[in-house]
């Protein structure tokens, strides 16, 4: 669907970086886990502190380039753009085709009686 | 900056400090995480009992660590936040779907209109044949002053809603000329299109 995809990928990255978000923190908590144990594992200690680096950089690149985005585009005026009219006369053709189908149906009723007399 | 256009303050106020949040909760994040590792480290030597030590360790790493869960859930408010800014003020992307929006509506009304045309055009045509089935009957009482059962419909749904404009497009109005009923050339003065029309 090619509605809205502008505005959609947006809210798609950020709705990832939020997902991320909760990696890094588990990240973090299985780090201080492994080094809790008595017998660490360090390649998975580092793989999981490397992974956690990375996502706190990427999360902070992301977020910058959004909120630098926002600053080129926001504007400070409410935008006043609409489909209202649109809408409204889409309405009225609907409007139109259930009054040629009652119309119809009338007649069909009184061909049905003229049939039966 | 050449590119920084005059923001109102309120707008550049606001994401100046959607900036700082970022900051600070990213370096929130990063020194507690440095320093819980720093903590977990033994010390050989201590100021005080190796007890002590351990529970001061441990109340430090949990003050910490609920830090970072902080600064976490403050990251997330921000997203939300941006979110929310991002649907109001990104005027590109609103533009977009209204455009959207708007060519969709044309498009169904556009539709609608198109299939009530053909509508009327088939309903003009059946509405010959049930005309002549009904003037050529041996049931119809008509008199030579009765008018065409067509021009008779249009007429009651004039007289029952003159302000009703939804008939226009499907009724166009009847050339004054049109009386009674010719048996031999029946008169359709509804419609305009193709069709069954224009019998002088």
């Amino acid at each position: 669907m090619a509605t809205c995809s502008l505005a959609n990928e947006r809210l798609r990255a950020l709705e990832d970086i939020e997902r991320e978000i909760g990696a890094i923190l588990q990240n973090a908590g299985n780090v201080i886990l492994e080094l809790s144990k008595e017998k660490t594992n360090e390649r998975l200690l580092d793989r999981q502190a490397a992974a956690f680096t990375a996502s706190v950089q990427h999360v902070e690149a992301e977020l910058s380039a959004q909120i630098r985005y926002l600053t080129q585009v926001a504007t400070g005026q409410p935008h006043e753009g609409s489909s209202y009219s649109s809408r409204k006369d889409c309405q009225m053709a609907l409007k139109r085709v259930d009054y040629a189908r009652l119309k119809l149906s009338d007649v069909a009723h009184t061909c049905e009686q003229m049939l039966e007399n | 900056m050449a590119q920084q256009r005059a923001l109102p303050q309120s707008k550049e106020t606001l994401l100046q400090s959607y900036n700082k949040r970022l900051k600070d909760d990213v370096k929130s994040i990063m020194d507690n995480f440095t320093e819980i590792i720093k903590t977990a480290k033994i010390e050989d030597e201590t100021q005080v009992s190796r007890a002590t030590q351990g529970e001061q360790d441990n109340y430090e790493m949990h003050v910490r660590a609920a830090n970072i869960v902080r600064a976490g859930e403050s990251l997330m408010k921000l997203v939300s936040d941006l979110k929310q800014f991002l649907i109001l003020n990104d005027f590109p992307s609103v533009n977009e779907a209204i455009d959207q929006r708007n060519q969709q509506l044309r498009a169904l009304q556009e539709e609608c209109d198109r299939k009530l045309i053909t509508l009327r055009d088939e309903v003009s045509i059946d509405l010959y044949e049930l005309e002549e089935e009904y003037y050529s009957s041996s049931s119809s009482l008509c008199e030579a002053n009765d008018l065409p059962l067509c021009e008779a419909y249009w007429r009651l749904d004039h007289h029952s809603d003159p302000t009703d404009g939804l008939s226009a497009p499907l009724l166009v109005s009847p050339e004054p000329s049109t009386g009674p009923l010719q048996a031999a050339a029946p008169v359709h003065p509804h419609a305009s299109g193709p069709g069954p029309t224009e019998h002088s």
